[in-house]
């Protein structure tokens, strides 16, 4: 077994490593329009050199005005549709996880576990095909077809809490369901929360990028890393940059939260995968 | 109670109550699989159909031509109520017509037909590579456990989990066909035969592949590390039982059990990834079928693609649940 240090240490490695890549782009998405300027008078297409100095895009734009510009919509998009997935599926997963009534929970879960068959983008696909949504329409979605998942995983934490001792005691009590339901059971469960919500905020941020990658819910010259990779590509032999730097702060951005929010919840104390702890019979078996 | 009755109890561990049990889960799990069939179906149809004011003048574009305006209500049928739609539409369904393009006046079978080529083939690729790889990376990290291979695997494996097919493949594109030139950028001028091409199938079946490596090969090792410090796995070895032996015969069947639940998801991310992977290579398959209907607004190629996406997720859902269900008779998934 390792010293507690060293296993601490590289803890803080992995988490200031992950920080570090997350940071840099979600600087750039959060701060970046404050830096961007006014926009330049535009040059020609696809061009590198002569004062811009990542290039001009499709339209003449200078590439780095525009990825200054263009994390903004992407992460904010994201982050509101993570949020209002968890403002219906709370309710929706505490409330099923809680009641006594059976009829209530396959009413409120089924439904659900009928949607979870549908693939997401198809979905957005869909919605988008008929009702041409903006940023709020495509979080609207986004945030649609994260719910039932999200509903389930509240109600399976919610109700594995709810079945414990400790439940029965508060209840017997005559504590109120209020307290039983957001002082305990909530409470219990909200490790597992935490963590669905770091792998929730990624897989959100995949499908607001791909989706706009595909040109739902964006205008189709807007500033916007997904879009910038989408109408750069015919440039990219004569002009790699303007697909090059939206398309790595992307990558980094997903990369970088996944490894963040793992190294965040792993890092203290309980390891999502079990650490080696060798059973004294293993060791025997070994040497 | 019959002496075979009991000697099934005591040998496979599948009594009688286990088996009615099962035989209920499959028949709940069939009637879940045809419910999801029926809300695709209902539900594609009030997407697509259920469009605020006029339809017609809606899905005419910006500028609506009067003569387009009614050639498209005539086609849509929107003279008609809403429910007299869906029932010929979804009898239609039922006989395999899918109904006429809006822009061609072509059947939309014969859409589905030029794009099932590549998407099938690419789908068929990456399936195939898909679990031998992911097994592969899992076993092999959980053997390495906590040593540099392991550290490598699991913090790539989690790294490139999230990350989106169109960048990674665009940063692909880069490295391999920009900087490097060893393989080709798109499959534009390649036609629907890409099986002669094999170059041009690299970098999308890669692309395909990343994410569901990354998810399965994640838990293979978890199960893995689980399996081989488990008292079965400590008594085979006891018993001098090879390593390798207890490893693949005895810890792997019980480490995939996780794997195999979580295979649902990943069919998911493949008929995603589809879309956006023939996008990105232009490669003339289902998913580039869509898009540009969903450019042009075609509610019939829409909605005949959307029913058949969503029905294979259906069905293939409803396999990976049975898989999972063999693998693991104990836990309960989905339903």
């Amino acid at each position: 077994m390792k010293p507690r240090t060293i296993t601490a240490r590289r803890g803080w490695g992995r988490f200031a490593l992950a920080l570090l890549i997350t940071g840099v782009p979600l600087l750039i998405a959060l701060l970046g329009p404050l830096f961007a300027g006014e926009p330049g008078p535009r040059g020609a297409s696809f061009t590198l050199g002569g004062g811009h100095w990542a290039g001009t895009d499709f339209v003449g734009r200078d590439v780095w005005r525009q990825v200054l510009l263009g994390g903004r919509t992407v992460v904010l998009t994201a982050l509101s549709a993570t949020a209002l997935a968890y403002v219906v599926a709370l309710p929706l997963g505490l409330m099923s996880a809680l009641t006594h009534r059976g009829w209530l929970e396959e009413l409120l879960m089924r439904p659900l576990d009928v949607l979870l068959a549908v693939p997401s983008l198809l979905l957005i696909l869909l919605a988008a095909a008929v009702f041409s949504p903006g940023a709020a329409g495509l979080a609207l979605l986004v945030a649609l077809v994260n719910i039932p998942d999200a509903a389930r995983i509240i109600r399976a934490t919610a109700a594995e809490a709810a079945a414990r001792p400790a439940v029965e005691a508060l209840r017997m009590q005559g504590e109120s369901w209020w307290r039983m339901a957001v002082g305990y059971v909530g409470r219990s469960a909200l490790r597992t929360l935490a963590a669905d919500a770091g792998t929730r905020l990624t897989g959100v941020l995949y499908l607001v990028a791909t989706a706009a990658f595909l040109g739902v819910g964006v205008a189709p010259d807007a500033a916007d890393w997904a879009v910038m990779v989408d109408r750069n590509r015919t440039g990219l032999f004569v002009q790699p940059w303007a697909v090059v730097l939206p398309a790595v702060l992307i990558v980094a951005l997903t990369m970088g939260g996944n490894l963040l929010f793992d190294a965040a919840l792993t890092g203290r104390g309980q390891r999502r995968t079990p650490r080696r702890e060798p059973l004294p019979a293993r060791k025997e078996i070994r040497t | 109670m019959s002496g075979t009755e009991a000697l099934r109890g005591t040998g496979m561990g599948t009594g009688t109550a286990h088996g009615t049990g099962l035989r209920a889960w499959v028949v709940r799990r069939l009637l879940l699989g045809a419910g999801q069939t029926v809300a695709v179906v209902l539900l594609v149809f009030a997407l697509t159909e259920a469009l605020p004011g006029d339809a017609a003048v809606a899905l005419a574009g910006d500028q609506p031509d009067p003569a387009r305006v009614a050639a498209i209500r005539e086609a849509l049928h929107l003279d008609r109520p809403a429910h007299e739609r869906l029932v010929a539409w979804a009898g239609g369904l039922l006989h395999g017509d899918l109904g006429t393009s809006l822009a061609s006046g072509r059947p939309v079978a014969t859409y589905l037909a030029n794009g099932f080529g590549p998407t099938l083939l690419l789908a068929a690729l990456t399936v195939a590579l898909l679990i031998p790889v992911s097994v592969g990376l899992g076993v092999l990290a959980a053997r390495r456990e906590g040593r540099f291979a392991d550290r490598l695997i699991s913090s790539a494996t989690l790294g490139v989990y999230a990350v989106p097919e169109f960048a990674l493949g665009v940063l692909l594109v880069t490295v391999f066909a920009l900087n490097l030139g060893w393989l080709p950028p798109t499959a534009v001028g390649y036609g629907t035969d890409l099986l002669a091409h094999p170059a041009a199938l690299v970098l999308p079946v890669l692309v395909l592949l990343a994410r569901p490596v990354c998810s399965l090969a994640r838990l293979v090792r978890a199960g893995m590390i689980d399996a081989l410090a488990s008292p079965y796995a400590a008594q085979a070895r006891r018993y001098g039982i090879a390593g390798a032996r207890v490893r693949y015969l005895h810890a792997l069947p019980n480490a995939l059990a996780p794997a195999a639940q979580q295979l649902a998801r990943t069919i998911d991310w493949l008929l995603c990834g589809v879309i956006v992977v023939e996008a990105l290579f232009v490669i003339p398959g289902l998913g580039t079928v869509l898009m540009n209907a969903v450019a042009e607004r075609d509610v019939p190629v829409i909605q005949g693609l959307a029913v058949v996406f969503g029905l294979t997720a259906v069905v293939l859902n409803l396999g990976a649940d049975l898989v999972a269900r063999r693998f693991t008779p104990r836990a309960a998934v989905a339903a």
